[in-house]
């Protein structure tokens, strides 16, 4: 079926179109074709609050997630999860099992969708922001992103979002550790998760004693438990009236790089002969990868 | 590493069937042959099951059953498939399924049953060797 086609089911609101539509835009196709027709698109209602939710392995993401998509619904949102998972750098192969610790009833207000990751990269696949776009322009309200969890590479999750929760647990490194991490610099909120388990107070305490120093921005910091339901209401209750902080001032050098990379990719991908003679050239040995290099930053012939 | 899109699969636990050692064993298998896997989790609804296929824009869904419930569950996932337009999606089972139900399975449309004793290798040669119709552009 041709993208129009897909199209036109998007519109009519068909959950297989949406589905299909972020394959495509998770594979790197008809990228351009996507957002020409998401911007020719009437505006339609508020734009969606983008909540991405990040923390080292085996903190509680997926679960938290599972229960802020429990808790928006109760209050009737419309909820999509977008959960990454990494790819394996030496298959290709990934295993998304995140759905597992989520709700799953059929509930048409609800849409889970889970990505890999590119092994080796980022901890959001490309092209996220193409497929968040989706996601809003198919009506849902409050998108949950979970992401791979990689520690400093979730921070290029940053610019694509609203809010950046950051989770951490009891008993998980004295403060050194989360300095090093760099990840409060740019969490919106931070969860101490688990807070059912002993040692909560005492990391509660670490982590305001790091965020609330003289002349750093304010960050909410919440207690949380996922298995007594503690603070989960109060933590969506939170981020859906927090200020969006997807704002001009934070784009950094760093983003904007890997913006300019990206679209030197784009163009390129949308020119997939030249692409591959220069690939031929430099597989034959006849051009040097740098040199290639080179010739790739030239506008695309 | 192939250049091709990664093919996906939803491997599912329907029912009353709290036995995902071997599903887990399957999973990590085909992720290793370079497959997209998602897994349910347990005791899913067919329902739920079809929501997740239709979702995740799955090519594949096989389905773990070593309750004795086939008869009941398969026939039921079959028929939601074709309601919600999902005929292109390819469905394998494996489990505990009797010799003498196998073929009442395939004339339901499911492709493939994988016995006891099935190696990894034979059922990623088998996803290898199925049609992918949907999933070029144009």
């Amino acid at each position: 079926m041709t993208l129009s086609a897909w199209w036109g089911r998007f519109q009519n609101h068909d959950r297989l179109a949406l589905a299909r539509l972020i394959t495509w835009a998770a594979q790197g196709q008809q990228v351009a074709e996507l957002w020409q027709r998401l911007k020719e698109r009437p505006d339609s209602g508020p734009p969606a609050r983008v909540i991405a939710f990040t923390g080292s392995g085996g903190v509680g993401k997926s679960t938290l997630v599972g229960r802020m998509l429990e808790s928006f619904r109760a209050k009737g949102r419309r909820v999509a999860i977008l959960a990454c998972d990494p790819e394996s750098p030496l298959t290709g192969g990934a295993l998304l099992g995140d759905r597992l610790r989520m709700p799953a009833a059929a509930d048409d207000e609800v849409y889970i969708r889970s990505l890999a990751t590119p092994g080796g990269h980022e901890a959001v696949p490309e092209h996220l922001d193409l497929i968040v776009a989706l996601v809003a322009a198919f009506g849902f309200e409050i998108i949950l992103l979970e992401t791979v969890g990689a520690g400093q590479g979730d921070t290029a999750a940053r610019h694509l979002v609203d809010l950046l929760v950051l989770l951490v647990q009891p008993e998980t490194g004295d403060d050194i550790q989360w300095e090093k991490a760099g990840l409060l610099e740019v969490a919106d909120v931070v969860v101490v998760h688990k807070a059912d388990m002993p040692g909560a107070d005492r990391t509660l305490a670490q982590v305001q004693s790091l965020l609330h120093l003289p002349g750093c921005r304010d960050v909410p910091v919440m207690r949380v438990s996922s298995q007594t339901r503690e603070g989960i209401d109060a933590l969506r209750d939170l981020l859906e009236t927090s200020p969006t902080q997807r704002h001009p001032s934070r784009w950094t050098s760093a983003t904007l790089l890997r913006l300019a990379q990206e679209r030197l990719a784009d163009d390129w991908r949308s020119r997939p002969e030249a692409l591959a003679a220069l690939v031929a050239r430099v597989q034959a040995g006849a051009l040097a990868p740098a040199a290639a290099a080179d010739l790739l930053r030239q506008p695309a012939p | 590493m192939s250049t091709s899109p990664p093919i996906r699969i939803v491997l599912a636990k329907v029912g009353l069937d709290g036995h995902d050692r071997g599903v887990k064993v399957v999973a990590r298998g085909l992720r290793d042959a370079g497959f997209h896997v998602i897994y349910s989790g347990l005791w899913q609804t067919p329902e739920a099951v079809i929501r997740m296929v239709a979702d995740e824009d799955a090519d594949f869904l096989g389905i773990s059953l070593l309750s004795g419930a086939h008869l009941t569950l398969i026939p039921r996932i079959m028929e939601l498939l074709r309601q919600a337009n999902l005929e292109h999606v390819g469905v394998f089972v494996g489990g505990i399924i009797p010799e003498s139900d196998v073929p009442r399975l395939l004339e339901m449309g499911v492709r493939r049953v994988f016995g006891p004793g099935t190696t990894i290798p034979e059922t990623v040669e088998f996803i290898r060797q199925q049609p992918r119709s949907h999933l070029a552009p144009a």
